[in-house]
């Protein structure tokens, strides 16, 4: 029993002692001294009612069910916009922020950022792990179709862990079960060859477990395009260009999927879940929700922060309407209003001087222009003048940072680019190349360049490829493992940042932000192995230059 | 009639005691050899009474042969009685390091909880006093040192959590919250320190053990005593922000020195209309926080005891009523608390004592804290328009509309305790007591902020916060405590012996609810049930419940008072354990020899009457581990698929069924002193605690997925000297003067000895203090860059190569590169200062002369550093406050010999955390001066008063610091400095007594 007398039980056998003799003290001792003794296997045997007792779980289907869902919460969610502030299309607004270090090439091993990509991403390996260890161990399964797939989904998030890890990091330790400290602390990392062949090897076995599509409150689970995409992004990370061409020819071959007709409202909620989505991390305001508004959006809009802004480079990099780059003569392009005439999706991804801002006001960020987006008014506003677009919905400016919007991780065009790419770079180049390129150019009603010409070589074709695919998929993250697996990063990153063209006095001027990027190519290709995962495994080896 | 008035103990005359025959006017003094002589017509026999200061009053018949009348001492000191654990114990056969107080000396002074009224009273306690607002007052506890931290600190700007560093604090036998006691209602408080005064006391008793008594009834006709006060707060800390000229340039400055636009607004031409406008709506002076929302606000406290009884009952009943306004509008803490204190003698051996106590606090404060914005992101706001609507920064802040319109937080306490004790002795030699006690605790916590817009009607910046929102809260904890002590005493010759033994349990229960609405009809209706009834309304809550089982024995043993022996145990056992684990046994030895007892002393007994020398070693434990730790459990992770919320359960930290208890080994020798006719008071001691097996949530590889659960390791060590001394004056001299002066120092030193080969753990960031916890360093040390001056031209910069920033500039910082790779990067970063003090001290004395006595208390610390941070560090470089300090004091191409480096509008290179803003936190100040006059007792007789004392005293009314001249408290922490301001406190008071 506990201890839950009433002072009423105390009084009394001190009234008897007092009005009778001793022997009723004795007794009384006696008795105080049996009830300690009767209840001292429950008093310190506490149990917690507020969590649910791993000896009581693992034990019905829907068990395994409600684990598997936990495991959805480890997709990356609006991270992935800080990666392409680490390059040369995107900025970190904030020069204290813990990003900005990496984005200056200023960070080390100790990065509080080079460790929670990482933590995060074992988290959901541990998970993925903890799941399929314990649910083979459920008596009784009724619905065993059901059951594989939860096994399937599981092993494709945990490959999805792996894809981001082996891209941040290269090779990384390879972990199938759960870890004890001890095993954790002698763990070494594999070969690049090895996760790479375990990400294959795990897609392809769980993509003919997983449907093709879901319904009702299904939907955003793992599909078997998914597993096809996940495997040609990482086949093409990988350098495994004919694999990869495979993959993402059988996401299109599914014909499950297509451009949403407006990208424009491709990242808003009325389109949520549309044809062109492949993966997305899903949220519901005030259940589980983000704070996209307020991460990205203008300072004017709430205060909202600005967090990773559009560069000058990330602007410049999108073609006149013309289909020509804005260094061609011929391009039409027009330094004093250099936004106007512009491939579409310019506007649709980035705030420009003059835009409709959710809130209704106009967004003017030159200097001085007297609005609280305007650069130099606090050290909130945007530094460039731009701001990104996407994901900026007015649905959310009354609850900036409760928004319910779903974050998309794998969308049809970068399927279509992965495929074009691939090819181009396994140089088997085919018409399927052009139209898979074109079709992102111009399938949309509201994305109308004209295509690229034909005839093209391999090297003009694969400039051609890398800017669609820099532009179509700008500020979604995927422009950091580019422009690494490229190459580029140690031309396009070092240096000023720059932002808006405004007028000032009649004269033309361009915003220098105060910053100085560095990249070595010594190192910078790869983040570190946090420092302290070395310094409690020393098996753990350092990237080179670290 | 005649007599003589001796010293009960030394038997040495006393001179000028009081002798009055009772019922009249006629009274004499004693003289020079205590005789004295009274002329009275009074037919024996009567009465006399004899008074004298620091001894028992006294009456005595005169049946008209001489009297020889023995005065006993109040406060002698070595033969006091001290209360120690379940007991009391004789002073001079203590062998334990204990320090008391008295009630007396704790009320003082004015202070909103009794943590600032021990400041500066007691070696080998730290009170660090941060202020807070009323209610919430910051005053911590370190009983010698810190031994025990926690890495899983989630904030980055206050260091890694020292909160399971409290000492265990046990009122009138169950474990209780010092805050809020009404100071009026203590008997004594004593914090025992070393392993034998605590280790009774097992696994709570790590860092040390304060004992409260509460005050009992004395037999007698009623007496009624009133203490009240009057007092006023005044903010003692207010920076005091840049001149706008200054301002103004220093910003054109550091926009220029950052190569950006200079916004048209610090043009050479805007500043002077700045400067010379006198319409300070269109143009507001930069920052006014301080001297807009800081005010004089008063604190009143009542406090009515009334006491008296019998033989057989004997009670005493108080009363309280406290009201603490805050010194920012909208904040305050008003108690009001009742507590009957009950004796009954039920037989001759045979007795009960209940003690009932129930205590209301609300405390309320605005939602929306506005002291952080004095400082940040609320420039240039006009405080408020004519029109009643508030003026804003660019970020949309201003302090007051937040404090004004941002809405109320109201927090309201019940704490309810009742305990009841029965003493029996059984047999001359044993007694038995049974002590049960029930404690319950209920806050309810409503936190309303209100919706509102608010247009600045000239910048035109608006601030909307468009839903309001309500956060109720319930907290529930109930507490039993039952403890039975079994006492054994007895003299066999020369040999003294006394036995404890005991059993004791401990069963809490805590509960937790929260619920959220928002969009209420307006900011009046503010009732959960009227918010809107949709998927933003959300509620939590928990349950915990934890029980302790001990065992534990005492046993004393004396031979002739001279040579002494303690040994204690204890059996604890707790549910935060599991298993083998669940049962921790802490022991203890002590040893005292009194050399003033020996034959071969006698030569020295006129100077010096006591000397005794102690020691101690035992163990000790801390059970501060959250609750269930060692339990593998899932909680609840939903998702949502296709816009449906779904369950999801997962496990998120990993169990350690390996856990166990913390335990901290503690050697103390001391000497206690008495000398001059025990008028001086020495007690010295040393002391060295190594507390081993330190419950940290140390870094596990990452790898492994999981929150790192608790797990034993890390050793930490303090090690230190405390020194203490009183002098009481000779008196008799008929003057009546008559003073005591006391002080200590205390030194204590922290080092981390193992962290069983991980970390070091560091906290904080290039624009907070870095903490650092690593082996060999003290725990909480600060961490940053050296600097070595500022550059003072670009050859020094190219010839030194390893800058902060690429494009490093003379007058920037010159940070050392420490491990010389030509680069300034963390791994250059080393100890830059100290954050607990090493030196503590404190410095007390009374004078009383006929009526008037006057009280002074010095306290201070020294050897600790306070890094500076946020808009104080930042000297004007991003959106805030800029202190006048800076004003003129940066370098210029003109002023290359300044003390502050160039300004940069919007960059860190010259604001890194480094030892140029860390500051010596050294400080002396007068914590306290009174001034009392009682009015004299032949004047109140026919009022039938007994005592009517009034006084002023003030707080914190000067300090030495090297913080002042940033205006800060040099007890405030390292940061951001955005604490509720630290007061000084000016009051009238009175004590009553009939």
């Amino acid at each position: 029993m506990a201890l839950t007398f009433s002072s009423k039980q105390i009084n009394l056998p001190l009234k008897i002692i007092f009005m009778k003799n001793k022997f009723l003290i004795y007794l009384f001792i006696f008795a105080s001294a049996a009830a300690v003794t009767s209840c001292s296997k429950d008093l310190l045997d506490t149990v917690p009612n507020d969590r649910l007792s791993e000896n009581l779980f693992w034990k019905t289907q829907s068990d395994a069910e409600v684990a598997v869902n936990s495991l959805y919460r480890d997709l990356d969610g609006q991270n992935v916009f800080a990666w392409d502030a680490f390059t040369d299309i995107a900025h970190v607004n904030q020069p204290f922020a813990v990003d900005a270090y990496i984005a200056l090439g200023t960070y080390d091993a100790k990065s509080s950022k080079v460790l929670s990509e990482w933590s995060n991403a074992y988290t959901g390996i541990a998970a993925a792990n903890y799941f399929l260890q314990n649910a083979v161990n459920i008596p009784v399964i009724t619905d065993t179709a059901s059951f594989s797939r939860y096994k399937a989904e599981a092993r494709f998030l945990r490959a999805y862990q792996y894809v981001k890890l082996t891209s941040l990091y290269g090779a990384v330790p390879l972990t199938t079960s759960p870890l004890s400290i001890t095993d954790a602390r002698q763990l070494k990392r594999a070969t690049l060859k090895e996760v790479y062949d375990f990400i294959d090897a795990e897609l392809t076995a769980v993509a003919p477990e997983l449907p093709l599509t879901y319904t009702g409150a299904n939907i955003g689970r793992a599909t078997r395009g998914a597993a096809w995409s996940l495997k040609a992004r990482a086949d093409l990370y990988a350098g495994r260009y004919a694999d990869a061409a495979v993959a993402a020819k059988a996401v299109i071959d599914l014909n499950t999927y297509s451009l949403y007709p407006e990208y424009k409202n491709l990242f808003t909620y009325k389109t949520e879940n549309n044809s062109e989505v492949i993966l997305d991390k899903q949220f519901i305001a005030s259940v589980y929700s983000n704070s996209v508004f307020n991460l990205l959006g203008p300072y004017s809009q709430k205060s909202s922060q600005s967090t990773y802004v559009p560069t000058r480079a990330g602007v410049d990099i999108y073609q006149t309407a013309s289909g020509l780059d804005i260094n061609d003569p011929s391009s039409g392009y027009d330094a004093v209003n250099p936004y106007i005439s512009r491939d579409s999706r310019l506007g649709f991804s980035v705030y420009l001087d003059g835009d409709i801002l959710p809130d209704g006001s106009v967004f003017h960020p030159a200097p001085n222009s007297g609005t609280p987006d305007a650069v130099g008014n606090t050290y909130i506003a945007s530094t460039t003048g731009f701001n990104i677009k996407k994901y900026i919905n007015a649905e959310d400016l009354a609850n900036p940072s409760n928004n319910g919007i779903n974050i998309i991780l794998i969308r049809y065009a970068e399927v279509l680019l992965t495929y074009a790419e691939a090819k181009i770079e396994a140089n088997s180049i085919d018409q399927s190349v052009y139209d898979a390129i074109n079709t992102v150019r111009n399938t949309r009603a509201d994305v109308k360049l004209p295509s690229i010409a034909n005839n093209l070589s391999q090297a003009e074709l694969r400039s051609a490829v890398r800017r669609e695919r820099t532009v179509e998929l700008a500020f979604e993250g995927l422009h950091l493992q580019d422009i690494r697996r490229w190459k580029t990063a140690e031309k396009v990153v070092p240096g000023p940042v720059y932002g808006i063209t405004y007028k000032d006095n009649g004269a033309t001027k361009i915003i220098q932000v105060a910053v100085n990027r560095v990249f070595d190519a010594g190192k910078h290709y790869l983040w570190p192995i946090p420092q302290t995962e070395r310094d409690q495994d020393p098996d753990l080896e350092q990237n080179p230059g670290w | 009639m005649d007599g003589t008035v001796t010293d009960s103990k030394t038997r040495i005359p006393l001179e000028g005691v009081t002798v009055v025959i009772k019922g009249t006017t006629n009274s004499t003094l004693t003289d020079a050899n205590g005789h004295f002589t009274l002329k009275t017509g009074q037919k024996f026999p009567f009465t006399v009474s004899l008074s004298y200061v620091g001894y028992k009053p006294v009456e005595a018949e005169a049946t008209g042969t001489a009297l020889s009348i023995e005065l006993t001492a109040t406060e002698q000191a070595l033969n006091d009685v001290v209360v120690v654990a379940y007991g009391t114990q004789k002073k001079i056969t203590l062998t334990n390091a204990v320090s008391q107080i008295g009630g007396a000396e704790l009320t003082k002074r004015p202070v909103s909880n009794i943590q600032q009224s021990l400041q500066g009273q007691l070696p080998g306690v730290t009170v660090l006093d941060q202020g807070g607002s009323p209610g919430n007052a910051a005053a911590t506890i370190r009983v010698r040192g810190v031994t025990t931290f926690n890495t899983n600190a989630t904030s980055g700007t206050s260091g890694f959590d020292l909160s399971k560093n409290d000492a265990l604090v046990i009122v009138d036998g169950s474990e209780q919250r010092l805050t809020d006691l009404n100071p009026n209602d203590i008997e004594t408080i004593t914090v025992l320190k070393d392993a034998a005064s605590t280790a009774i006391y097992g696994s709570r008793a790590t860092n040390g053990v304060i004992l409260v008594t509460t005050r009992a009834a004395k037999k007698g006709k009623a007496q009624v005593n009133y203490d009240g006060y009057y007092a006023l707060q005044k903010a003692i800390n207010r920076p005091v922000q840049m001149g706008i000229e200054d301002y103004m340039n220093e910003q054109q400055v550091a926009y220029s020195n950052a190569g950006l636009v200079v916004p048209a607004k610090f043009s050479d031409s805007s500043i002077q209309v700045w400067v010379n406008a006198t319409d300070r709506y269109k143009y507001p002076l930069p920052n006014t926080w301080f001297t807009t929302l800081l005010r004089t606000a008063p604190q009143t406290s009542h406090s009515i005891a009334v006491s008296g009884g019998s033989d057989i009952i004997r009670s005493r009943l108080s009363l309280r009523y406290q009201d603490q306004a805050g010194i920012i509008k909208n904040y305050g803490n008003k108690i009001a608390e009742i507590r009957l204190n009950t004796d009954y003698n039920a037989a001759k051996n045979l007795s009960f004592n209940a003690n009932i106590d129930y205590r209301y606090n609300y405390i309320f404060q605005p939602t929306v804290d506005p002291i952080n914005n004095f400082f940040h992101g609320s420039m240039w706001a006009v405080p408020k328009y004519p029109n009643g609507t508030y003026g804003l920064s660019t970020q949309g802040n201003n302090p007051l509309m937040f404090d004004e319109i941002g809405g109320q937080t109201q927090t309201r306490y019940d704490y309810f305790t009742g305990a009841i004790q029965g003493n029996w002795i059984i047999f001359k030699s044993l007694s038995f007591t049974s002590f049960f006690s029930g404690r319950a605790y209920f806050t309810q916590g409503k936190a309303f902020a209100n919706a509102y817009i608010n247009k600045d009607s000239i910048t035109g910046i608006v601030k909307t916060v468009a839903n309001n929102t309500l956060t109720e809260t319930r907290n529930n904890l109930r507490e039993y405590t039952w403890n039975n002590l079994l006492t054994y005493q007895q003299a066999f010759g020369k040999h003294h012996l006394k036995v404890l033994a005991g059993y004791s349990q401990i069963d809490n229960v805590q509960t937790y609810l929260s619920a959220y609405r928002e969009r209420f009809y307006n900011n009046d209706i503010q009732s959960i049930g009227q918010g809107t009834n949709d998927p933003t309304k959300s509620n939590s809550g928990y349950d915990a419940s934890f029980a302790l089982r001990s065992y534990f024995g005492r046993i004393n043993y004396d031979f002739d008072g001279k040579y002494l022996l303690e040994v204690n145990g204890r059996r604890d056992g707790s549910s935060k354990f599991t298993g083998a684990k669940q049962y921790g046994f802490f022991p203890s030895f002590s040893a005292g020899w009194v050399l003033s007892e020996e034959d071969f002393f006698s030569s020295v007994k006129p100077v010096v009457q006591d000397l005794k020398v102690r020691g101690s070693y035992g163990r000790t434990g801390n059970q501060s581990v959250d609750l269930y730790s060692y339990y593998a459990s899932l909680t609840l992770a939903g998702y949502d698929f296709g816009g449906q919320s779904v369950n999801g359960y997962r496990q998120t930290t990993l169990a350690n069924k390996e856990l166990g208890w913390e335990s901290t080994d503690q050697l103390d020798i001391g000497l206690d002193a008495a000398a001059f006719d025990r008028r001086l008071n020495f007690t010295v001691d040393y002391y060295r605690k190594v507390t081993n097996d330190i419950l940290l949530n140390l870094n596990i590889p990452a790898t492994v997925g999981l929150i790192a659960p608790f797990q034993n390791a890390g050793s930490v060590e303090n090690k230190g000297w405390e020194f203490s001394v009183n002098y009481t004056s000779p008196r008799g001299n008929t003057d009546g003067f008559h003073y005591t002066v006391g002080g200590y120092l205390a030194v204590n030193s922290n080092k981390v000895l193992d962290l069983k080969g991980t970390g070091p753990y560091i906290t904080g960031s290039d624009i907070d203090p870095r903490y650092i916890i690593a082996k060999g360093l003290p725990i909480n040390t600060l961490w940053g860059y050296k600097t070595d001056g500022l550059f003072q031209s670009r050859e020094e910069i190219d010839k030194y190569k390893a800058t902060y920033a690429a494009n490093t500039k003379p007058g920037d910082v010159k940070y050392v590169d420490t491990n010389n790779d030509g680069k300034i990067d963390a791994s250059d970063m080393t100890v830059i200062g100290n954050s607990f003090p090493k030196y503590t001290f404190g410095l007390n004395s009374t004078l009383t002369y006929k009526n008037f006595d006057v009280s002074v208390l010095f306290q201070g610390a020294a050897k600790v550093d306070t890094r500076l941070a946020g808009a104080l560090a930042e000297m004007g470089n991003q959106e805030g406050f800029t202190h006048e300090i800076y004003a003129g004091n940066y370098w210029t191409p003109e002023n290359t010999n300044a003390r502050f480096p160039r300004p940069v509008k919007y960059d860190l290179r010259n604001v890194a955390t480094s030892d140029r803003l860390v500051c010596r936190g050294d400080y002396v100040r007068l914590k306290n001066v009174q001034l009392a006059y009682s009015i004299p007792a032949s004047l109140l007789k026919n009022a039938r008063i007994e005592r009517l004392r009034f006084y002023v005293s003030a707080t914190n009314l000067f300090t030495i610091s090297k913080l002042n001249e940033w205006n800060l408290d040099p007890e405030t922490p390292s940061g951001r400095a955005v604490y509720f301001p630290q007061t000084a406190v000016y009051t009238l008071g009175v004590n009553l007594q009939f």
